[in-house]
């Protein structure tokens, strides 16, 4: 189950990606149109948030059109724009506050792991990961910070 | 209905204080395309509707905030707006920028530029969304900084992502050198805009948004931006930047002896490095902070944690090092970074407010200021007790703050006795953190600005360091060697009239000077092409450059309307005259004359007094200027 994540200690809160959402979703530049969005709050926090592609997705039940489900193949949550009543009620009831609707066309958008944002991430925040290659790299930060120590322990070759 | 061009929203809001009104205008699509928007905006708004009769701060100055079509958008380092007005601080020409994410958002709330008129009858505050305007109650507000301000509106509205621009209690007490904040901690600093919205009584504007910024051509675009971006990001220099923002200028210009201390006594100061972007890097960054769609992050949080300068919030930048700095002896770098941060929440200019404290220190230690007038402060250098005192009481009009509140030229006509001669001011504004002697480009370029002191009218950098090929490419191989060598005057006059010309399109279009003058990624072709793709203009390069010295030549015939010739062109003696004692530059002064001679016959000026031509003027579309060149000196 991927979702795009982005790295509060990296973002710098500059909202490119915003930009580029928006105008590779809707050809305009727009960051009220965007599918993710950046939190600043002071002092000194920037944060992306965009839709966790939940397993169980709260969206989803609470939406009296069923117009919000998982989507299997893709692996994410979707959003049939033609069953979307506008009525916020998804708005309400995502505890990220990940998904939102069009200013224009009111219907729910959010993030479709389309992954146009994060190569142009100047600063390299954003990323596609699943639960499970999140905690591998995790461990592995967590084991690059432990390895002098290890090999202190351990007799391997030294140049 | 949609304006002509992308990049644009097509609306000019138009506040009338005196009586209470707003009213939505469409941008003129001619108005546009021959002064893009920004600074080219401003300087033919104001010079249509103000002049010599015009008091800064009476109700009939006329207060000017405009973005460029590229501000908002995905150019690198796109989030410029301009603030302009007639100067309380030099009674000329006034202009200051800013980035920040104010000027995306007031063009995503449906807005190119606000034109401010009038004066209220009691505190306001504009509050713009989706088109719409209101004129709102800033009773409460009135007397709080701009931190409260911010904090104060967003908590009204019940919103964080609120976008704002205001001024501290510097503006409401007409201090000459306030600024006009934005987003906290970026300034529009210089010529004092801050007391012409304080005269306005207009506390702060406060925009939120959900409009386009249309591009003309999306497909190209996306392309465009992609490859501009790369660009940036593959200039050694961001990392830099990056890393350490522009207080890493401390030690270089130290090494090259630009580092005004005490006062322009000296440009090399000892404790350079305690001051510099390494010990801020290492001690107290928090991290860089960007505007909006910055790739180069120069911005920056800071934290002092503990003691009595413990603070946290935004990063000074080379300029407020120096000339709070340097230029008063100071090396306690706790205190300046304090200092700082006060001067951003009372929204005051620190080049000036540093500039007229290191004049009244140096007055201090001639004896022509005593502990009689400053109230028993003790002005010695070095002193950073009294220095951030000094800005508390600046800020508030108290005391010997009233004095310095109004500016080291006004200061010194009221103070006598000789203090004149220690002002380092260019037509009443005092320069920044520039010393002309260690690099004659600067020197020249701060004589020539329509601001006052000003070393980012022209920005001439590329011979602080030698960047031999953006030279080649920028002004031609044939001035090589000299034009890159920065104690020779040679050609330096070509190098700032080139550098004015791309400077004010780059302040129009609504761009950063990072990035297309320092590090010199951006030249008029990558501009050219990413306003062609943004707004469907189909501009040529000569139109750009052109536009370019049409702007330049617009703001110096309202300077000559105001009475401003070839002697106001000038530099304090002390850089004519005292040769610089230290470092590099030792035993030079700045050569302005020949100069200057050089600067006025490529612009096509007068060499005698300084004025265009009706020839220059004509050409470039400026016609309507002619009439007010002073009759009986008229060149031919």
């Amino acid at each position: 189950m991927p979702y795009l994540y982005g790295d509060p200690l990296k973002c710098t809160g500059c909202r490119i990606c915003e930009l580029y959402c928006s105008l590779c979703h809707e050809r305009v530049l727009n960051p009220k149109k965007a599918r993710l969005r950046v939190v600043r709050m002071e002092p000194a926090i920037d944060k992306p948030i965009a839709c966790r592609q939940c397993a169980d997705p709260p969206c989803a039940k609470v939406c009296p059109t069923n117009a919000i489900a998982r989507n299997a193949a893709a692996d994410m949550v979707a959003v049939d724009e033609a069953k979307c009543i506008g009525c916020g009620t998804c708005v309400e009831a995502c505890p990220f506050g990940a998904i939102w609707l069009h200013p224009e066309r009111k219907v729910a958008i959010k993030c479709d792991l389309c992954g146009a944002c994060v190569p142009r991430c100047p600063v390299g925040a954003l990323s596609i990961v699943t639960g499970e290659q999140f905690a591998n790299r995790r461990r592995a930060e967590l084991i690059a910070r432990l390895k002098p120590i290890m090999l202190e322990r351990v007799r391997v070759p030294r140049d | 209905m949609q304006f002509k061009y992308g990049g644009y929203t097509g609306q000019v809001l138009e506040v009338d204080l005196s009586r209470g009104k707003v009213v939505g205008n469409p941008l003129d699509p001619l108005l546009a395309r021959e002064y893009l928007g920004g600074a080219g905006f401003c300087s033919r708004v104001l010079y249509d509707e103000i002049g010599p009769k015009t008091r800064p701060l009476g109700p009939e100055n006329v207060l000017v905030i405009a973005t460029g079509p590229l501000t908002g958008t995905l150019f690198p380092q796109a989030s410029r707006h301009v603030v302009a007005a007639k100067s309380p601080l030099t009674g000329i020409w006034g202009e200051a920028h800013a980035a920040g994410h104010w000027g995306a958002e007031l063009k995503f709330a449906g807005f190119d530029a606000i034109i401010v008129r009038g004066r209220s009858p009691r505190p306001v505050y504009l509050w713009i969304e989706n088109g719409q305007a209101k004129i709102k109650n800033a009773r409460r507000l009135w007397g709080c900084d701009v931190y409260e301000t911010d904090a104060m509106i967003k908590e009204e509205f019940g919103d964080g992502s609120i976008k704002l621009l205001y001024i501290g209690q510097a503006g409401e007490n007409l201090v000459r050198f306030a600024a006009v904040m934005n987003d906290l901690d970026r300034a529009a600093a210089r010529t004092g805009m801050g007391a012409v919205m304080g005269s306005k009584r207009l506390k702060a504007v406060a925009v939120r948004g959900s409009r386009d910024i249309p591009i003309a051509k999306p497909e190209s675009y996306l392309k465009l931006m992609d490859e501009l971006r790369e660009k940036m990001l593959a200039d050694p220099f961001t990392q830099g930047r990056a890393d350490y923002g522009t207080p890493s200028l401390v030690e270089l210009m130290n090494e090259i002896g630009r580092l005004p201390t005490r006062n322009f006594q000296t440009g090399v100061f000892e404790h350079a490095e305690a001051i510099g972007g390494k010990t801020i890097r290492k001690r107290y960054l928090v991290k860089p902070r960007a505007d909006f769609a910055c790739i180069q992050r120069c911005g920056r949080y800071t934290c002092v944690p503990e003691g009595p300068y413990a603070y946290i919030g935004g990063s000074p930048e080379y300029e407020t090092l120096s000339c709070v700095g340097s230029k008063c002896g100071i090396g306690d770098v706790e205190a300046i970074l304090y200092a700082h941060h006060l001067c951003n929440r009372y929204g005051m200019d620190t080049c000036s407010f540093g500039g007229t404290l290191a004049w009244a220190m140096e007055c201090y230690e001639k004896g022509i200021i005593t502990k009689d007038d400053t109230g028993g402060l003790d002005l010695s250098w070095g002193n950073h007790a009294s220095m951030v005192e000094l800005v508390h009481m600046v800020a508030r009009r108290k005391g010997f703050g009233n004095i310095l509140a109004e500016g080291s030229y006004h200061a010194a006509r009221k103070v006598g006795r000789g203090a004149e001669e220690y002002v380092m001011c260019i037509k009443k504004q005092e320069i920044a953190g520039q010393d002309g002697r260690a690099q004659k480009s600067m020197g020249l370029g701060n004589a020539t600005a329509a601001r006052g002191a000003d070393h980012l009218y022209a920005f001439p950098v590329l011979d602080e360091v030698g960047f031999e090929k953006a030279i080649r490419e920028r002004f031609g191989a044939k001035y090589l060697p000299e034009i890159g060598e920065k104690l020779n005057p040679k050609y330096k006059g070509l190098m700032v009239k080139e550098c004015e010309d791309f400077a004010v399109v780059v302040e129009s279009v609504g761009v950063c000077k990072y990035g297309t003058m320092i590090p010199p990624t951006f030249f008029y072709s990558d501009i050219l092409r990413a306003l062609n793709a943004t707004t469907g203009m189909r501009l040529t390069e000569r139109e750009l450059r052109r536009i370019g010295e049409r702007i330049v030549n617009l703001n110096r015939m309202f300077n000559v309307r105001e009475g401003i010739a070839r002697r106001d062109d000038t530099l304090p003696e002390r850089l004519l005259k005292e040769p610089a004692p230290d470092g590099p530059p030792k035993g030079h002064v700045v050569e302005l004359d020949q100069m200057l001679d050089e600067y006025y016959r490529l612009r096509g000026w007068d060499v005698k007094t300084g004025l265009p031509t009706r020839g220059k003027l004509r050409a470039l579309g400026l016609e309507f200027t002619v009439k007010d060149l002073p009759r009986r000196k008229v060149a031919r």
